[in-house]
């Protein structure tokens, strides 16, 4: 029995062997294993057909470019504008709406509370992509001054060219910079990209759902292509994907890149208000350097000013919280009281003004133009926050990827250099894809956008680290660095070693 | 800066010898390359098709062996790496904008007779720019020159299948570049020439070839009256010895071990003198540009500098 069986089971085992050579010469429709091979095929073509039906295959774009702000903006113009680069297909895609940007109507009596300095290399690229006649000169203040000072020591410097070359010269731009409402720039950006002769694809209300490689398909390897797909299901594949989106950017992340750097703990309080008139004083910037941050007015046309003071986010808070004639009392004692007052008024709920009176008779302060006139009113809905932090990608590109302003570096607000910054990244990337094209080079080649980041990163890391530093050295309420730094202000402010012009002038330039 | 460093119609150098490698085309040397070459390449050509073509070669290939074996395996090497950014062929990558400069420069000088014919126009290339990368690698020109909008057509000319694989691959990320750019394995003996082009671009090519007056006389078949060649090369001095062998090759390492051959550089003056002796070439148009690799910098052109290391040259085909 025994016997029989195993000889029955090595029967078995015999045909199962014969079974499967013969197997694999049988047509394969007729086996299991044929049933088991074909399901993999299967499943490979249905996802095929699947794929073409809910992605039909990208549009090719010569440039992508994430984010609508003003660089983003300020791109998508440079590259229709510069003649070289004039003919690339564009798209721009933007998650928020455009339609009141591009509708945007000013009100005479009333500022935005997001304001930028525009410093005159600035204006100048504005000027040169048609930006800069779009917008409206009345609701610009250029001022060529700015007073500087420590909020412990008292200790000031005065930029100021007028006075350095000792009279007005009318020959020479004096402008330190130029402040415009954010919103105003970006409808000025936006009427210049509606002036191109070729209209980049402008993409809004959209967001970006995704980004990933291209596949291989027939004649075409796109398998190094960043494809953008949107949350409508359009997808874009974009022979170069840049990166001005912000400081969180979905780009940088795609490609790997790391940003380093590290929060401030403090957060930026804007608003806009009105002042008592000013019109005997120049038009200055206005900073004093309190041990929680600095606190900034910067000049607005007429009686108007823009309020920037970086402090703790529970003094933001309180801030907030207080009523508008404590509030505005507040930011005028903040220019005018010692820092020991300042800081006992942020334990007040209320009754600020009374508070601040009888504070500022007993208390010395220089008049205007040392300091900013009184301001009078805050502007209703003006009063925001946003907190403050220091970024720095490892590099601003990668093959098929161009990373600009925010997305590259963020910076603490105190210089107003950010946005400056980032248009210095895109009047570089611009001549840079132009002189790839000259040469006949892909525009995602990273030889072609090599010059952009050894031109763009050392810069932007000096300034990253002068300001961060600067940061630093004023958060010191006492100790050996108070007057230390008092000493370096004042060689400043006397021009030695023509410190104050090698400042000024880096400052125009950026 | 291009201008100033161009040497534009230098005055005939006499008493110079001639290209040297031009008495070595006896018969029998041919054969000892060709054989050298054919069974090399059997070796380091695993691929059946290529040892046939090599076959072919060997009983068909006109009177010229134009390529090196030893050369051959040396790219066939580096065609991974071609188009790696970072990788060994970074240099010859930095390299290319000055390339499309002073071809550029050459068919701006005398602009190609399509041009003259189409009225003058503006642009320094015709309206369709016809185009023989000669030894064109992993590429790199032959890609950038069919980007440009002036150029309507492209051969892109390699011995090493290996090598135009590489280039074929790359070919296909960008769209713009199919049914302009076409990649041929072939020597440029064995390229049938139906059509002349307007610029034929030998880049660091002559100092890779076996014989190389031999090979330039066929290069020179497929350029029309009035077109170009354009090639770059390394003049061979202690300096450059210095700095392609001993600098760049084995102390800093940015070039691949074994990529020169420093006896088979070939000196600007010997360019010259090679094309004055050649019938119709020449007499409209031979320049020269010297150019240096200054690290940190890039490629900089150099006034006289041709003399001393990598230059570009360019001449032109006397229209009839």
């Amino acid at each position: 029995m025994w016997h029989e069986n195993i000889d029955h089971a090595n029967v078995i085992n015999r045909t199962k062997t014969t079974m499967r050579q013969t197997l694999l010469r049988l047509p394969t429709r007729n086996s299991v294993w044929a049933f088991r091979a074909s399901r993999p095929a299967q499943i490979a073509s249905t996802r095929r057909s699947f794929a073409s039906e809910a992605s039909p295959s990208p549009e090719v774009y010569d440039v992508v470019v994430v984010g609508g702000g003003p660089v983003g903006l300020t791109l998508a113009a440079s590259l229709g504008a510069a003649r070289t680069t004039s003919h690339l297909k564009v798209a721009l895609i933007e998650g928020m709406d455009l339609a009141p940007i591009r509708n945007w109507s000013p009100k005479p009596d009333y500022f935005a509370n997001r304001i930028v300095s525009l410093i005159p290399s600035t204006v100048r690229l504005l000027k040169e992509i048609g930006a800069w006649k779009h917008i409206q000169q009345n609701r610009v203040q250029s001022y060529d001054g700015m007073q500087v000072w420590d909020g412990m020591t008292g200790a000031r410097v005065e930029f100021d060219w007028n006075k350095l070359w000792g009279g007005k010269d009318e020959q020479t731009d004096t402008t330190i910079a130029h402040m415009v409402e954010n919103i105003h720039l970006s409808h000025g950006l936006l009427k210049a990209i509606g002036d191109l002769a070729v209209q980049p694809t402008m993409i809004d209300k959209t967001k970006v759902e995704r980004i990933q490689y291209g596949e291989m398909t027939g004649q075409l390897d796109m398998r190094d292509w960043p494809v953008v797909t949107l949350s409508t299901g359009q997808q874009l594949a974009a022979r170069l994907l840049i990166g001005a989106d912000g400081g969180n950017s979905p780009v940088r992340t795609f490609a790997g890149i790391e940003s380093r750097g590290w929060d401030y703990d403090r957060h930026s309080m804007v608003a806009t208000f009105k002042i008592e008139d000013d019109s005997a004083f120049p038009k200055f910037a206005y900073q004093r350097f309190l041990p929680s941050g600095p606190v900034a007015i910067l000049p607005l046309p007429g009686n108007f000013a823009n309020l920037a003071w970086s402090t703790t986010p529970e003094k933001v808070t309180h801030l907030k919280s207080l009523a508008p004639e404590d509030f505005v009392a507040m930011v005028n004692a903040a220019f005018r009281l010692s820092y020991t007052d300042i800081d006992y008024l942020h334990n007040l709920k209320s009754g600020v003004v009374e508070e601040t009176k009888w504070r500022e008779s007993v208390t010395q302060h220089p008049d205007p133009p040392q300091i900013p006139v009184r301001i009078t009113e805050v502007l209703d809905g003006t009063r925001a926050s946003f907190p403050l932090k220091m970024r720095h990608a490892d590099k601003y590109i990668a093959e098929r990827i161009a990373l600009v302003g925010d997305a590259a570096h963020t910076i603490h607000p105190m210089a107003g250099q950010g946005l400056n910054s980032g248009i210095g990244d895109v009047y570089s990337l611009v001549k840079s894809l132009a002189e790839g094209i000259r040469h006949g080079q892909d525009v995602g080649s990273s030889f072609t956008l090599e010059p952009f980041q050894s031109e763009r990163y050392l810069p932007n890391n000096a300034l990253l680290g002068f300001v961060d530093k600067l940061h630093t050295l004023y958060g010191f309420e006492s100790g050996p660095l108070v007057p230390l730094r008092s000493l370096g202000v004042e060689i400043i402010n006397r021009d030695w070693f023509g410190l104050k012009r090698f400042l000024m002038s880096q400052a125009a330039k950026s | 800066m291009l201008r100033r460093s161009l040497r534009i119609g230098a005055p005939l150098l006499h008493s110079l010898e001639p290209v040297q490698r031009a008495p070595r085309l006896s018969p029998s040397n041919i054969d000892r390359a060709i054989q050298k070459f054919s069974s090399q390449n059997a070796r380091c050509i695993s691929t059946s098709a290529y040892r046939r073509k090599a076959e072919a070669g060997n009983s068909t290939t006109g009177s010229r062996g134009a390529v090196d074996p030893d050369e051959l395996s040396h790219f066939n090497a580096l065609a991974s790496t071609w188009w790696d950014a970072q990788g060994p062929s970074r240099l010859l990558h930095l390299m290319n904008p000055m390339r499309i400069n002073f071809a550029k420069h050459c068919l701006q000088m005398h602009p190609t007779s399509a041009t003259a014919d189409a009225g003058g126009g503006e642009s320094p290339f015709s309206k369709g720019l016809r185009v023989l990368d000669v030894g064109c690698g992993g590429g790199i020109f032959s890609e950038s020159i069919a980007r440009l909008p002036e150029t309507s057509h492209v051969v892109g000319l390699d011995p090493s299948e290996q090598i135009l694989a590489v280039a074929r691959a790359h070919a296909k990320k960008d769209p713009t570049l199919t049914g302009k750019l076409q990649y041929i394995n072939s020597t440029i003996d064995d390229y049938p020439s139906d059509h002349q082009v307007d610029l034929l671009t030998l880049f660091e090519v002559v100092e890779h070839v076996p014989y190389p007056a031999a090979f330039l006389q066929s290069c020179m078949r497929h350029v029309r009256p009035g077109g170009w060649i354009v090639l770059s090369t390394i003049a061979r001095t202690w300096s450059s010895w210095f700095t392609t062998k001993l600098v760049a090759e084995d102390l800093l390492r940015i070039v691949p071990r074994g990529t020169h051959d420093w006896h088979k550089y070939i000196n600007e003056n010997e360019m010259r003198a090679f094309f004055e002796k050649q019938p119709g070439w020449g007499a409209q148009g031979m320049l020269s540009m010297g150019c240096l690799y200054v690290p940190g910098f890039g490629w900089k052109a150099v006034k006289g500098s041709e003399h001393i290391g990598n230059y570009f040259f360019g001449v032109r085909r006397d229209m009839q």
